[in-house]
């Protein structure tokens, strides 16, 4: 069997977050150097505070200042920061419990190695340089042996609060498409369209799944489909995607290549867009170096008959 | 043994809007959550059990909602589900949550939907660049389109069919005060003239993007006698998925709706469901689908939908009125817009609609569907309780 494709597949995205009242308190403190936590029904300090009570669901606003030293509650050791973390030298991730609070708060140690760093340890907030409203203002903490510093009480009300965050989102996968449309990619550089037939219900899958959907069996009969085929049904595209280079408007339809029982999508060109209609026989037109026909144009064959399609749309 | 009864006794949404930039996710679902609640006289100590659903994490990049919302749904110390099925989730997240209460496990179950479209990219969480794919080449609407131009071909329906849903749906919406756009100068040569985007659909004929959460009160035959207010009783709910795409798959008229349908009917002893049903709020995101569903849900018979539409008949005075609240078209929090449907078929049963109310409404169907044709999922709630 060749060789099964792989590539990677980065998926990032810029999330905003709107931060409503604690969480827009707590972050414009961290731009001040203060750390807000919030005071739950039964009288404890959260930190890093949240909306609504665990225990008893109540909506909770009373914010508290708790000082910016603290303790260790647990950590451990990361050798290998990776892209994005507060520290770009081995740290450990600690649970720090800053002195007024009742819960821990999870960030970066800087420490020189995992033998200095143990549960209890005293520790303090080192801040960022440039802060702007967010948890990274708080740059890491760093071992501390002095006394435990004095919050102030501040309210939480600040001017100009921070109101929402943009949150970068990243996942590096491998993607691998596997056997089949390893299969199906592969001839497409020869410019062949090869699906597979279902040994049961004996439907052309393009592209190949390597299974058939309906009767939940595998395929492996390769059978080559096309080159030709019919416009089952299409739009006209007159809005402009922001990720596409297609001049509008243009015609993207669904098409049914001749032998296969599942229609493909692809842009129909050569043809003024509103003269393309339902049954318009197709045929590819590659251009050098891409994987996929750039589109479809007219054969000149007179329309194939709703009939023949109707399957397919 | 028989199942348990299951009432709808509390209905909260929030207005739906563009950006609620005033609200973290947290407190855009505790507006909903709290308000169904107060609807049914309840506290957060009163609920057994909180079912949540939204659409793929991808959209607003929480990868946990869950996870995140326990303490603002009350739910810490009791059980918590997440359910997750594209746009249908709204719809299957409220079949969950009844499902627990129908098998006994728990009386009361407080299940919520909700999506921050403003803090998310619906379009870019659908299309991830997947190596060796032909991208897609169309847009939102693009997938759509296509299916609007098959069923209009297969049914001889006129061109303008579209615009007359649309131009109901935005004056229906005008009367629900949580609805997302209110055009009060709607006419229906507005949305004729509104800009073809993916011929055959036009802008005025698509759904906007919005902000939203929906919870409601589900609960037993003993909670429903200690409610404030007249309870929906679930007649009949299924859930049906099928591949979205497999050789011979119709997405006119989809095998798993129909057969969605028809179990819900069954449950519910409906035999003729257009005269038997008084309304029906269906997932409509794109005008065209409301012929397409009447059809595929047995409300018209192949190729005929459109003939009910044009008739009036799914006017809110018509005699089965359809997305009497405005519908997808009016208002799109994605992951809340299936349980919408849900909310505002039991609103209509308990009298409890407002200015949308269908006088006398009895019977209304709920319906939700999403993941390209993927999954369905429905209920038929009434105004009276099951036979048992």
């Amino acid at each position: 069997m060749p060789e099964v494709l792989k590539a990677p597949l980065v998926v990032e995205f810029p999330f905003t977050r709107s931060l409503g009242p604690v969480q827009s308190a707590f972050l414009t403190g961290l731009r001040e150097r203060v750390v807000l936590g919030v005071r739950t029904g039964d009288g404890r300090v959260l930190v890093p505070p949240v909306e609504y009570d665990p225990v008893t669901a109540e909506e909770i606003r009373d914010l508290v200042e708790v000082a910016p030293t603290g303790t260790v509650t647990t950590w451990a050791w990361n050798h290998a920061p990776r892209r994005g973390q507060p520290l770009t030298t081995p740290f450990a991730w600690a649970l720090v419990r800053l002195d007024g609070a009742d819960t821990a708060l999870l960030h970066a140690l800087d420490a020189p190695g995992p033998d200095t760093v143990h549960t209890g340890m005293r520790v303090r907030v080192r801040w960022a340089a440039e802060r702007t409203g967010a948890i990274t203002d708080i740059a890491c903490f760093e071992p501390y042996d002095g006394p435990p510093g004095e919050p102030a009480r501040h309210t939480g009300a600040f001017a100009d609060p921070v109101t929402g965050i943009v949150a970068a989102a990243r996942l590096d996968y491998t993607y691998a498409p596997g056997r089949a449309q390893t299969a199906y990619i592969n001839a497409l550089t020869g410019r062949r369209t090869v699906g597979e037939r279902c040994p049961a219900c004996r439907k052309v899958y393009v592209p190949p799944r390597g299974a058939c959907p309906t009767c939940g069996v595998a395929t492996s009969e390769q059978v080559e489909v096309g080159p030709r085929g019919t416009v089952t049904t299409f739009c006209i595209v007159n809005i402009k995607a922001k990720n596409l280079d297609i001049a509008v408007p243009y015609v993207y339809a669904h098409i049914a290549l001749d032998g296969a029982d599942l229609a493909l999508h692809g842009r129909i060109g050569g043809i003024p867009y509103d003269e393309v209609r339902m049954g318009l026989r197709v045929e590819p037109v590659w251009t050098e170096g891409a994987r996929y026909p750039d589109h479809y144009r007219p054969t000149g064959e007179p329309d194939a008959d709703y009939d023949t399609y109707k399957e397919l749309l | 043994m028989s199942k348990e009864p299951v009432a709808v006794v509390g209905v909260g949404q929030t207005k739906h809007v563009a950006a609620r930039r005033d609200v973290s996710i947290a407190g855009l679902v505790r507006e909903a959550a709290r308000r169904a609640l107060d609807d049914a006289e309840l506290t957060w100590a009163d609920i057994d059990a909180v079912v949540i659903g939204k659409a793929p994490d991808f959209f607003e990049g929480v990868m946990m909602p869950e996870l995140y919302l326990a303490d603002a749904l009350g739910a810490v110390g009791k059980p918590m589900l997440r359910v997750h099925t594209a746009g249908s989730v709204g719809g299957s997240t409220a079949l969950v949550a009844a499902n627990l209460v129908a098998a006994r496990v728990h009386g009361t179950v407080l299940t919520l939907a909700f999506e921050k479209q403003s803090e998310s990219n619906a379009m870019w969480g659908l299309s991830l660049p997947i190596p060796f794919q032909q991208p897609l080449l169309a847009g939102a609407g693009g997938f759509f389109a296509p299916h609007i131009r098959a069923y209009m071909r297969r049914s001889g329906a006129p061109e303008t069919v579209g615009a007359l849903v649309a131009y109901k749906d935005r004056r229906n919406a005008l009367k629900n005060p949580y609805a997302h756009l209110h055009e009060h100068d709607i006419t229906l040569d507005k949305v004729m003239a509104s800009p073809m985007l993916w011929d055959p659909v036009r802008y005025s004929e698509t759904c906007p993007s919005s902000d939203g959460a929906c919870a409601m009160i589900l609960t037993d035959r003993a909670g429903a006698a200690r409610a404030p207010r007249p309870p929906a009783w679930m007649l009949g709910g299924a859930m049906r998925s099928e591949p979205t795409l497999f050789a011979g798959k119709d997405f006119v008229s989809p095998r798993a709706g129909q057969d969605c349908a028809a179990d819900v009917y069954r449950q519910a002893g409906i035999t003729d469901p257009r005269r038997e049903i008084d309304g029906a709020e269906i997932y409509v995101p794109f005008s065209w689908y409301e012929p397409m569903w009447l059809e595929n849900l047995g409300f018209a018979g192949e190729g005929e939908g459109w003939k009910l539409t044009e008739a009036g008949v799914t006017e809110l005075d018509g005699d089965l009125p359809v997305n009497m609240s405005g519908g997808v078209l009016s208002a799109n929090p994605i992951g809340a817009s299936g349980m919408i449907r849900f909310a505002e078929a039991a609103l209509q049963v308990r009298g409890q609609a407002g200015e949308h109310q269908v006088d006398g409404a009895r019977r209304v169907l709920g319906h939700a569907y999403g993941g390209g044709s993927q999954f369905f999922s429905m209920w038929l709630v009434g105004a009276e309780p099951p036979d048992s």
